[in-house]
């Protein structure tokens, strides 16, 4: 079979051929076609192959596109070459193009290379599209699909899918996994970290001693012979378990059957560190099998977040293999998706993207060139706040304004002027993008719903969940690929209409809010926080729900009431709000965090608990008076911590540092925490790349901090070191009603407070560093306060309040 | 990120430096006022972005005025209050610094 790209397959008509049953696993390239894994409904895997001739086109002068296929004849390259004719995204018409069909798939990078190099000027399509996501669109299946093969002598005549990736409750193959670990705490065996090697399977445990090198290859093969697993999970399986393997078997000579197919060596990709976002990531090896997948929990994107059941339902969606998929950002997903619907289209999906930013006046530029509305909140405690998120508002834009890179700016048809901007969106044909976009947001929807449905002990509900972040994630990355220069389908223009609409819609949601009488408090490009006295609860909220969904066309959702919430302001300037330091909780006891300690990266689990036991304490208050009510319980909490500090009784692996290396460790200048640590860690012959993660410990003396791996059980921290950032979690949790860093310094190191018991605040709006002075402004003592009668009458109240108080 | 014009915050940050040696020669008391003014017009720098205007500087005194104006405002209304003591207090102004909770406060 030749590729039929765009055009729908025959359904195949009865034959007596022998039918297999079951789900698409793997498939690679291999000799003339492809190897295609499938496994049944028993759990056994069966390999066929399928022959299969990719096809990418070339666009340009026929001079060159003769030189070019002169060039290839001459080669003797295994190529098909005519003209044909394929729809351009952009120019929505048929061009013509020279059809390359590569008889060997695996050959397809190479061929294309020496093409592109031959001749860098003509334009290029469907070039870098991954074998495998090639292979699943142009036979109608995708990863994981249940499948009807009709096979021949181990040859696949035809393969269809019996259930399609929009499916929300579907069938997975029973899978056999085979987990692997070095023993002892979860650390890097790359910078030093050594055990003995366990293995899970079926629910045995098997530990295999690191000295006995022989026997633990021999063991492993033996598990891997015995089982035959489907999947391999590992910790740090990518840049230590397996390469350590393979050596070990070249060493001893003992083959280690690690892939399922015996003919494949395993792919290895090397390691490397890129710019993303302004900050420097890391991306460490990996070593991908053949027949079997690998996963590394320790080297996969997100994983934590959504698991191997988001993974793998990426992998249907976006019809990337699940070992890529489990190991690259979500972005490459969405756009492997975007990618797929061109191809179902029949549109060419262009190699390097040509469509630079268009020409614009220096005040269309400032017009067009900002963000969503980003405002800043009022600061302070308030109770009773709600807080409205639109639903996936970016990706929903795209959906509800036809917002794609070729319907943006469109000259086929009058259009739809994009607010603020002007610039028209086609109306007559749906966007590449919104067509991508409309059945992820229908499915995840669905899966909302049968998430609130379910009840709480169903197994389902977690693999829901999972999916439904998974989803989350593919949309979040969505828009950023709208405007990223090196994406296929991306343009400025139609990033732009995004946070312009974005715009338009939040401030119609805050006309519609304050036309009902709520006060705004703050506006987060596509939240709402508001209030109105008398109005606490769901209810009190759905009449303006509906208002704001009918009015913008969009979703709109009460993400909860809150009992308090507190703002915070700028650490540089205490008069100044920021937008995203924030948390509060919501009526259901449930608190929400943003921007403070316990959701950065860097913090230690020690101070994470504390800020976050606090928070549990401050939760039980009811409204503002019941926060301050909890204050005291809650300081006390905070002593206890302290005193568990002070002693020493915090294990290490509770005050490790995180640190992610912005350069190589021989670039760093001064003398940092984080440089002294990749300093010992190179002096320990462990090679660090930039975007690579340092945990470390605060210790006393010269020597500053010490990496996790270098330290062997518990040693002494930096007690004044961790102090401080024990403080600072605390003051951002009571800044809010006036405590500050030496109130805090009073309470928990002087283990005093001349106001009254720790803990114990003045009445609002009093500096709890000076509370009588507020006694004193009604007398107007302002300047002369020594001199006066007022004085007098505040050490009167001075001592009647601490007796009270006592 | 990915940005052709400075950002509204950059903006800011670029006409409080040029206000710099004004601000150095002040007394003591008018740098504060000052500076309370500057972080009051802080407070609008979304409003500011969204306006587009090719003056920014403009905006950010519009935006000092709206919160002075606000400050008189709540003035007047206290005061009302204290005339007539039988009326309920007013509640706060929504917006910007004047809003503060009552929770809030530094010297």
């Amino acid at each position: 079979m030749t590729e039929l790209s765009g055009r729908p397959l025959a359904i195949a008509s009865p034959s007596n051929k022998p039918t297999l049953y079951g789900w698409l696993f793997d498939a690679y390239p291999s000799g003339t076609g492809m190897a295609v894994w499938l496994i049944d409904a028993d759990g056994q895997a069966h390999m066929f192959h399928d022959d299969f001739t990719p096809v990418f086109y070339v666009r340009g002068p026929r001079q060159d596109l003769h030189d070019l296929c002169q060039m290839l004849r001459a080669r003797r390259a295994p190529v098909e070459l005519d003209r044909t004719e394929r729809i351009d995204l952009f120019l929505d018409r048929p061009i013509e193009v020279l059809r390359v069909g590569v008889r060997s798939p695996g050959l397809l990078p190479h061929l294309f290379r020496l093409v592109a190099d031959f001749n860098p000027y003509l334009t290029y399509y469907d070039a870098d599209i991954p074998l495998p996501q090639r292979y699943v669109l142009t036979r109608q299946v995708f990863p994981l699909a249940h499948c009807a093969v009709e096979h021949e002598a181990g040859q696949i005549r035809h393969i269809q899918a019996l259930d399609t990736p929009w499916e929300v409750d579907y069938r997975l193959p029973p899978l056999r996994v085979m987990a692997m670990r070095l023993g002892g705490e979860l650390r890097n065996p790359a910078r030093g970290h050594r055990g003995d090697l366990l293995v899970q399977i079926e629910g045995e445990e098997y530990p295999f001693k690191r000295e006995h090198g022989r026997e633990l290859v021999l063991g492993i093969r033996h598990l891997l012979e015995r089982h035959d697993p489907d999947v391999l999970v590992t910790a740090y399986g990518d840049s230590y378990l397996l390469p350590r393997l393979l050596e070990l078997s070249r060493h001893y000579g003992i083959s280690l059957p690690l892939n399922r197919d015996p003919d494949q060596a395993i792919a290895h990709k090397p390691a490397r560190s890129y710019f993303s976002y302004g900050r420097v990531v890391f991306s460490d090896e990996q070593h991908l099998l053949f027949g079997r997948w690998h996963v590394d929990r320790q080297n996969a994107f997100l994983g934590d977040d959504y698991g191997l059941d988001g993974a793998l339902e990426i992998a249907r969606l976006s019809g990337l293999p699940v070992q890529t998929v489990a190991r690259v950002s979500t972005g490459t997903g969405i756009s492997a998706m975007q990618v797929s619907t061109a191809w179902r289209r029949g549109v060419l999906v262009p190699w390097q993207k040509r469509q630079p930013e268009s020409l614009k006046t220096g005040l269309d530029l400032l017009a067009a060139d900002k963000g969503g509305l980003v405002y800043a909140p009022l600061m302070g405690l308030h109770e009773h706040v709600a807080e409205l998120d639109f639903t996936a508002m970016y990706p929903s834009i795209m959906v509800h304004f036809n917002l794609s890179p070729e319907t943006v700016g469109a000259k086929c048809c009058e259009g739809v002027p994009v607010p603020e901007l002007g610039t028209p969106v086609c109306n007559h044909r749906q966007g590449l993008v919104p067509e991508t976009l409309a059945p992820l947001l229908e499915k995840r929807n669905q899966y909302k719903a049968r998430i609130r449905e379910l009840p709480e002990d169903d197994p389902r509900k977690e693999i829901f969940r999972r999916r439904y972040s998974a989803h989350k994630w593919l949309l979040v990355t969505c828009f950023g690929y709208l405007g990223y220069k090196n994406a296929r389908f991306g343009r400025i223009e139609a990033h732009e209409a995004v946070t312009a609409y974005g715009r338009e819609v939040l401030l119609r949601a805050k006309e519609l809010v304050e036309a009902r009488g709520f006060r705004v408090l703050h506006l987060y490009v596509d939240g709402l926080w508001i209030d109105k006295p008398g109005a606490s609860q769901r209810p009190d909220y759905e009449a303006l729900l509906d208002e704001i969904r009918a009015q913008t066309g969009l979703q709109i959702g009460l993400e909860g009431v809150y009992r308090w919430l507190a703002f915070l302001p700028s650490r540089v300037e205490a008069r100044v709000p920021v937008a995203n330091r924030y948390f509060g909780t919501f009526e259901d006891g449930s608190t929400k965090v943003r921007g403070i300690e316990a959701r950065r990266h860097d913090t230690p689990n020690f101070v994470r608990e504390t800020q976050l036991g606090m928070l549990a304490i401050l939760a039980e208050g009811q409204g503002v008076a019941g926060f301050r009510a909890a204050v005291p319980a809650a300081i006390e909490y905070a002593a206890r911590q302290l005193h568990r500090l002070r002693s020493g009784q915090v294990p290490v692996r509770d005050l490790l540092v995180t640190h992610r290396l912005s350069r190589r460790p021989d670039e760093y200048v001064a003398r940092t925490a984080a440089a002294r640590v990749a300093h010992q860690l190179t002096q320990a012959d462990v090679s660090l790349s930039p975007g690579e993660k340092l945990r470390f410990l605060l210790v006393p003396g010269p020597e500053k901090a010490r990496a996790w791996e270098l330290i062997q059980g518990e040693i002494p921290y930096d007690h004044q070191a961790y102090l401080q950032l024990f403080i600072r979690a605390i003051e951002s949790l009571l800044a809010p009603v006036g405590v500050d860093q030496s109130t805090l310094e009073t309470w928990l190191l002087g283990q005093t407070s001349y106001w009254g018991p720790v803990g114990v605040l003045p009445p609002p709006g009093t500096d709890s560093r000076w509370p009588l002075l507020a006694n004193a402004r009604p007398v107007g003592a302002e300047h002369s306060l020594l001199a006066t009668s007022a004085f007098r009458e505040i050490q009167r109240e001075c001592f009647a309040l601490t007796r009270q108080a006592a | 990120m990915g940005r052709t014009l400075p950002s509204i915050t950059q903006t800011f940050l670029q006409e409080q430096q040029s206000l710099a040696r004004f601000r150095r020669a002040l007394r003591l008391d008018d740098q504060r006022a000052l500076d309370d003014l500057l972080a009051a017009s802080r407070h609008h720098l979304a409003e500011a972005a969204y306006a587009s205007h090719l003056l920014p500087f403009e905006i950010m005194l519009l935006a000092m005025l709206v919160e002075e104006h606000k400050q008189v405002m709540r003035l007047r209304d206290e005061l009302e209050t204290l005339r007539s003591p039988s009326t309920s207090s007013p509640r706060p102004a929504s917006g910007g610094q004047a809003g503060h909770s009552q929770e809030h406060s530094r010297p």
